[in-house]
């Protein structure tokens, strides 16, 4: 090995040290509750599922099928009664699905998750409520969306994909960002950036 | 005779199909769900196995487990199917592949280029020192003997 490939280590070696810092670094300090999602950008798992209250007139909760609203942007929320950030973000969907409830290519859906029916009516009373809910008894649809705590909102363009995943309470920056960087650009059917 | 030969063959291979299609029992598929959830992290607790958690998310995960280990998945499969969801961080024991790859191959990598850098520097230290031949070696004279001899002596008898 002559001086000049000696050179090249000297300076490769630092380097690959500095690499392998940074990524511990990241792994030892990043948020350890952070997980990466996987699943935006794959198709949306299509479900059935009961719905929360029954319509007029009906005797039981009719089901609902995700697929029934494909060619419309579906906002699809999991959230549950005992979860205190589901209740600070609920003001946010209201004012979602308001905002949009003339809009016929929008929908906004619920999936109370981990939850009892009672505490779930109870909860919808108090904080109000503008648009429909499906109950996850098998906590089926939750893992096939990956969910591992609520709130965790999703948002599925109008071919059926998911194109954004929000973990957390969908308020302050989260809100601006989840209407017009995403919901927006979904209706106009533009592409989204980043 | 060669009729008689595909006969034989064709209900060996009908009688082993319906062995491998018979359903498992229930302590098979206890087996395999326990073996399975094993090396699924719970998504709530994270330093749990799905096996070993109480949280009902890890309940529902075991259901579903148990679902598709009645199916006829296999624990590859089902693996997939949580990796699909969840992401590599589902499983307990990292896959070998992309960035885990570091994780796996890292430390190997470093000892591999510790070790060859401290063999480089001893192949340096060595060729710099100058070596000694038999004839550059001086003979000690009688002083420095009666010097040894004394310090032998004084050692043997425990002196100082």
């Amino acid at each position: 090995m002559n001086r000049s490939s000696i050179k090249t280590w000297q300076v490769f070696l630092p380097l690959a040290i500095l690499c392998l810092i940074v990524v511990f670094y990241h792994g030892l300090y990043g948020n350890p509750s952070y997980i990466p999602p996987v699943i935006v950008n794959t198709p949306a798992p299509d479900f059935i599922a009961p719905e929360l209250y029954e319509e007029k007139g009906q005797r039981a909760p009719r089901e609902m099928r995700l697929s029934d609203y494909k060619g419309k942007v579906v906002v699809l929320n999991f959230w549950a009664s005992w979860c205190t950030e589901c209740a600070l973000e609920h003001p946010s969907l209201l004012e979602i699905n308001q905002r949009y409830a003339q809009d016929p290519r929008f929908v906004m859906l619920g999936v109370n998750y981990q939850d009892k029916e009672n505490p779930a009516k109870e909860y919808l009373a108090k904080h109000g409520n503008n648009f429909k809910h499906v109950r996850d008894f098998s906590g089926k649809i939750s893992i096939d969306y990956g969910i591992y705590g609520v709130p965790e909102t999703f948002v599925i363009d109008k071919q059926g994909m998911i194109r954004h995943k929000s973990i957390g309470p969908i308020i302050g920056q989260n809100y601006t960002h989840v209407v017009e960087d995403i919901i927006e650009p979904l209706l106009k059917g533009e592409a989204l950036k980043g | 005779m060669r009729y008689r030969y595909f006969q034989i063959c064709f209900f060996l291979l009908f009688f082993s199909s319906i062995v491998f299609a018979a359903p498992l029992t229930e302590e098979q598929v206890q087996s395999k769900v326990r073996e399975i959830s094993k090396t699924l992290r719970c998504a709530v607790c994270q330093s749990e196995s799905v096996w070993e958690s109480n949280a009902e998310l890890a309940s529902q995960m075991r259901a579903i487990v148990r679902e598709r280990v009645i199916a006829g998945e296999s624990g590859d499969e089902i693996r997939a199917y949580f990796i699909s969801r969840y992401g590599d961080f589902i499983v307990l024991k990292p896959r070998v592949k992309g960035i885990n790859q570091v994780i796996w191959f890292g430390p190997f990598l470093l000892l591999g280029v510790a070790g060859f850098l401290i063999y480089r520097k001893i192949c340096v230290w060595v060729k710099q020192a100058t070596p000694v031949t038999p004839s550059e070696i001086v003979p000690i004279d009688d002083a420095g003997q009666k010097r040894i001899a004394e310090a032998l002596a004084s050692y043997n008898t425990g002196e100082k």
